[in-house]
């Protein structure tokens, strides 16, 4: 981490530098070799999963995933090349990891996009009563989504009854929900962004000749990239992770998302653990791959999510 | 190009304070005008409520024939150059200038003339691909001149847009946008706190003080003639001194007295002391009209002791205690002069305001 | 000039509002008014932008929020207004009390460790050179699904300690102290050890088995055993059984598996193909019950106690021969960990805080520590450094820094992942439907499972469920006062 202004930043690590050269070297040792443990402790448990994925289903009770570590010659892919090659039958983990991304993708588009808008208006917008919509979205972001479940399922049966087309069981369904819950989220941290561009450069824009869509299209949506971006990957990985929307709204659709998937394994009461151990290994490479690509995006986005 | 005219112009925010307080103002077209204040003077105010940034509480904005009033900034046809240069961050040098343009959906290879044009005046050509966060202070002052030529407005609003740079690049930045005036002819209003700045750039300037326009008029006229006291003494480096003197009456002509100087006025001066009947009376000078030794005629006569000399090259100023004020004098450099030496300080009658220590109106209008 | 006029003047477009003849014409009495029209124009056009927003904010959120405390106030149909009824059923139901139970002690202990875990790595990491590295690996678990973290520690609290790695470990310790018998093996699947006994061995005190007969020295006597499966013999290199010869001053005999695959039915009598049992501890035992001497016996089942003084002795096989080792402990059960003995049934069920509640406790902990690390860390990293140096100088110790001066600059920072935390673990849902099995989910149920179980599963009953989501609401309100405080301050 750095320090915010170099004023301050110099002089600490020159300070810390006295300090560790000071400390006795057994506390130094000891404070390495604590934290050497912590962080093993740490890695061991996802560590344990992969290697149970990749051992054949036969060796599950007989000896723990440990032994593969002196025995390497115990790992294969099989596990994966079984369930991947079942193909886009329905409720199979192929199927799974494309109804996630059918959820993710739109969820988080629309979050960003509605959000930055939102943000735009709340920051740039000159109508009364901006401040207490910013106090509503605020108090809006610890609502539980319990409170929303059981109406929001009959809501969709009415426009199911009136529209013929009925969101419950659906992936729109479920991105719909997602993204009124992330919203809350969402422009808070765009307002929040947004609130520090200069409203010179708003005004210099007016004066070009810009209007309120040029305005947010051409200067302000530009300018938040950044805050754009950490929001998109925090919903990202919140999206693909939720069970409890995906299991209420397409628990019984033959298309469910990854989380449901391994729900349900964990639910048959069969020995299928090769099956859940892959199928959680697939389930966290993806936003493993989102983070490490995007990491300080994430972090950001994280930290300003320290009040949901 | 087009003439800029405000007619009471007012603004006053929620809660009563009035920033700008019945404005007027006939600014020609063509014309170099400098609004000047010290800061909250409301000078950035009345230029904001120009460029349609700000809501006009009262009064009206007239550009060219066109009350401008109810339109949005980009319907009221200027420029504007921002104390910040409010450079698009994200945007080239090239698509900052052009952005105007652009969405005034000009056709393409007339927008790339503009800038190309501009680029060249400001001589920016080199910098054409860069963004603003790559350039230097002076160079993106440059880029915000640049934006506001392209346009071709009918007036450039500049909100002190040489207060962020440093000295030396100021004055040379000063002599650039004169320059740029000449040769555009355009509308300029600009806003500074700066009276050098607005006394070298301004054809005319008019000064404001707590929302309310003090004197309009040339730098010369402002530096010769100041209607008031705060004119006098915000206008002028270093400022005017202002000694309080007695009025009294002696034999039917009036005379000035405080402790340790006197005025011998003028026939012109009596006469307008004469009308006024007033017991006290403000007299102000400027340091560089001050002279060290006796002279002869009408004029201000006052003992003093030196303070503080502060040597200037081929002037020096002399900081001195006389009537119980601070007095400042610019004169020659002079080697019998020592702090603690008592001298007389001098100024022709010419040369020194009178001001009515009430109301700070100058008495004499000439 | 010139060359300016050519090329600008052709790109001037034409002033837009120059065909406007109403603004010229706006009577002086107007322009009073605070806001032109032109203006408000714009202003609106933003306002438009909150359109969508507000679209999915109103029918989602807000409308369902309304209609959630209304639904709470009906009956299982919806049809029936029945007021209170569902409130009070939360409160007289002891399956729901058990899920308030856990709530209750999921927010008293889970923020307060989660922010002191949080706050100790991010100090200690501001000491190492490798804290990147650390960061990342305590902060990674963020990025997997509760259920996919839920399912990682449900396999490292397995019971099996084949599986699970903490029972793998408790018993790699438990062996070193305390090994199991070379028979462990043949008291599975709930055999005593006293049905081990076939020929001349009866059932003994504590688990052993002794002989029928007494022996004196320059005796021997055989001793058959049953149940021993030949995996194990083999496993412990096993020879035919031998007819142990006498010795005078010492007694002898043979300890054997007394089955014949080719004589199958009988019983006492050393045939070809039966095996001495190898590594079996025997005692002699004097007539009051005392051992005077200890032996094992050898790989074809002989022993001897050599130097036995005269008289009547039995020999027994000891009990650590069939004293089973760790087994592994059910972390994922229910079996409470606070004495509810002498309590009545709901008491008991209320009070009873069941194993699994720890264990989940670890795997969220592991999950958010890094949260609260890096969000501390951020803290940390932009406290004014010049403040702790001037403690340093005022002769402050490190943990005097710490505790006096860094603390409390970060209490604000503190104060904040702990209430995150605290919403966050008051909806705790994934971890409970994934970790526990299903004989203890029941005890270790929270008020968003039940929302969820009476809401949507089974027969349910939403009247019930939405009166569950109200009550969360209502827990989740003083974090949203602090959040508008902390706001608006």
């Amino acid at each position: 981490m750095s320090v915010a202004t170099p004023a301050v930043a110099r002089p600490a690590p020159a300070e810390r530098e006295r300090r560790r050269r000071w400390v006795p070297r057994p506390s130094r040792v000891v404070l390495n070799l604590v934290l050497l443990l912590v962080a093993i402790f740490w890695l061991v448990p996802s560590i344990g999963l992969l290697i149970v994925s990749l051992r054949p289903e036969s060796e599950f009770t007989h000896s723990g995933w440990w032994t593969a570590l002196t025995a390497p010659s115990q790992l294969t892919l099989n596990n994966y090349q079984v369930l991947f090659s079942q193909g886009l039958k329905p409720g199979g983990l192929l199927d799974s990891l494309i109804t996630s991304a059918a959820i993710t993708i739109p969820t988080t588009i629309l979050v960003t996009v509605i959000s930055s808008l939102a943000a735009y208006s709340l920051v740039f917008g000159r109508w009364r009563g901006r401040t207490a919509v910013y106090l509503l979205i605020v108090a809006l972001l610890v609502v539980p989504l319990q409170m929303a479940l059981i109406p929001v399922a009959s809501l969709y049966k009415f426009f199911g009854s009136i529209s013929g087309y009925n969101p419950f069981g659906t992936v729109p369904g479920v991105v719909i929900f997602h993204v009124a819950f992330g919203l809350p989220f969402g422009i808070f941290m765009m307002r929040n962004f947004y609130a520090g561009i200069p409203m010179d450069l708003l005004e210099a824009g007016r004066i070009d000749g810009a209007g309120e869509w040029k305005l947010f299209r051409r200067v302000v949506l530009p300018l938040g990239v950044p805050a754009a971006a950490s929001l998109a990957i925090f919903q990202f990985i919140w999206v693909w992770n939720d069970l409890l929307v995906a299991l209420v709204f397409l628990g019984g659709s033959p298309h469910a998302p990854l989380t449901v998937f391994l729900f349900d394994q964990v639910r048959e009461l069969a020995s299928n653990y090769w099956v859940i151990s892959t199928g959680a290994i697939i389930s966290i490479v993806v936003p493993l791959i989102v983070f490490f690509s995007f990491q300080r995006y994430f972090v950001r986005g994280v930290l300003a999510g320290a009040v949901k | 190009m087009a003439r800029v005219v405000l007619k009471d112009l007012t603004k006053r925010y929620q809660g009563g304070t009035l920033a700008v307080d019945k404005l007027n103002l006939d600014i020609a077209d063509g014309e170099f005008i400098c609004l000047v204040g010290p800061s909250g003077c409301g000078k950035t105010t009345a230029l904001r409520m120009i460029a349609g940034l700000e809501d006009i509480s009262g009064g009206e904005v007239r550009i060219g024939d066109r009350v401008v009033n109810h339109l949005s900034p980009r319907d009221r046809d200027i420029a504007m150059v921002f104390q910040s240069y409010a450079l698009y961050p994200h945007m080239s040098v090239y698509d900052n200038m052009a952005f105007g343009l652009q969405l005034r959906k000009a056709p393409k290879q007339d927008i790339d003339k503009a800038v190309h044009e501009a680029a060249r005046i400001l001589d920016l050509e080199r910098f054409l691909k860069r963004k603003p966060g790559q350039l230097s202070g002076g160079q993106r002052q440059r880029v915000a001149l640049g934006r506001a030529i392209v346009r071709e407005p009918a007036a450039f609003l500049m909100d002190e847009p040489l207060s962020n740079l440093d000295a030396k690049l100021r004055v040379q930045t000063r002599a650039e946008i004169a320059r740029l005036h000449h040769r555009l002819t355009a509308t300029m209003i600009y806003v500074t706190h700066d009276q050098v700045e607005a006394m070298t750039m301004g054809d005319r300037i008019a000064v404001m003080s707590e929302g309310v326009l003090q004197q309009v008029g040339t730098p010369r006229e402002l530096y010769e003639s100041p209607q008031n006291r705060f004119v006098a003494g915000f206008i002028g480096s270093p400022s005017m001194n202002f000694i309080t003197h007695q009025v009294s009456l002696d034999g039917g002509s009036p005379r000035l007295a405080s402790e340790g100087s006197e005025v011998l006025l003028d026939p012109k001066q009596t006469d307008l002391l004469r009308q006024r009947q007033l017991k006290t009376v403000e007299v102000g000078v400027r340091p560089e009209h001050l002279e060290i030794g006796e002279r002869n005629g009408s004029g201000l006569r006052a003992a003093a002791k030196v303070d503080v000399i502060e040597f200037l090259g081929n002037d020096q100023l002399i900081h001195a205690m006389a009537s119980g004020s601070d007095m400042v004098a610019l004169v020659r450099v002079d080697d019998s002069l020592s702090v603690g030496s008592n001298v007389i300080l001098t100024a022709p009658a010419n040369r020194i305001h009178l001001f009515d220590p009430e109301t700070g109106e100058a008495l004499a209008v000439a | 000039m010139a060359v300016r006029a050519k090329t600008l003047r052709a790109v001037a477009v034409p002033s837009p509002a120059a065909g406007a003849p109403s603004a010229a014409g706006v009577p002086d009495a107007a322009l009073g008014r605070p806001a032109g029209g032109g203006r408000w124009r714009g202003h609106l056009g933003s306002l438009a932008f909150l359109v969508p927003a507000a679209i999915f904010l109103g029918f989602i959120v807000l409308y369902p929020l309304a209609a959630t405390a209304v639904r709470s106030l009906f009956d299982q149909s919806g049809a029936n207004f029945i007021g209170g009824a569902n409130y009070k059923t939360i409160f007289s139901t002891s399956d729901i009390l058990v899920s308030l139970r856990n709530n209750v002690i999921w927010v008293i202990v889970f923020p307060f460790t989660v922010t002191f875990l949080g706050l100790v790595f991010a100090v200690l990491t501001e000491r190492i050179r490798w804290s990147t590295a650390f960061k990342t690996i305590v902060f990674m678990p963020i990025v997997f699904s509760l259920t996919a973290s839920a399912l990682i520690w449900r396999a490292v609290f397995d019971l099996d300690p084949h599986v699970g790695m903490v029972n793998a470990t408790i018993q790699a310790v438990s062996n070193v102290f305390n090994p199991p018998g070379l028979y462990a093996g043949a008291l599975s699947s709930g055999r005593t050890v006293a049905s081990l006994a076939r020929t001349g061995l009866e059932a003994g005190p504590n688990n052993s088995l002794l002989s029928t007969g007494t022996v004196s020295p320059g005796q021997a006597v055989q001793l058959g055993v049953t149940g021993v499966s030949p995996d194990i013999l083999t496993m412990l290199g096993a020879q035919r059984a031998a007819i142990p010869s006498t010795a005078s001053g010492a007694v002898t005999g043979l300890v054997w598996r007394d089955f014949s695959p080719s004589h199958p039915l009988a019983k006492g009598g050393v045939f070809a193909d039966e095996d001495g049992l190898p590594g079996v501890t025997l005692s002699l035992i004097r007539a009051d019950g005392s051992s005077a001497a200890t032996t094992t016996s050898a790989g074809n089942g002989t022993f001897r106690f050599d130097n036995v003084s005269g008289g009547t002795y039995r020999v027994s096989l000891d009990s650590k021969n069939f004293q089973s080792g760790f087994t592994g402990i059910f972390f994922l059960g229910s079996q409470s960990i606070t004495p509810t003995s002498g309590l009545d049934k709901t008491a008991q069920a209320i009070l009873s805080i069941p194993l699994v509640d720890i264990a989940m406790i670890i795997a969220m902990l592991w999950i958010w520590a890094g949260f609260a690390m890096v969000a501390i860390g951020a803290g940390l990293a932009s406290l004014n450094r010049e403040v702790l140096e001037a403690a340093r100088i005022d002769g402050a110790t490190e943990w005097q820094t710490l505790r006096r001066v860094t603390v409390p600059m970060l209490s604000p920072v503190l104060v904040v992942v702990f209430v995150t935390m605290l919403i966050n673990v008051l909806k705790i849902f994934d971890i409970i439907l994934n970790m526990p099995p299903g004989s203890s989910q029941g005890a270790a149920s929270t008020l968003a499972l039940d929302m969820y179980n009476f809401g949507f599963t089974g027969t349910g009953d939403q009247g019930l469920a939405s009166a569950i989501a109200v009550i969360l609401f209502v827990l989740v309100i003083p974090a949203m006062l602090f959040n508008l405080r902390r706001i608006r301050g």
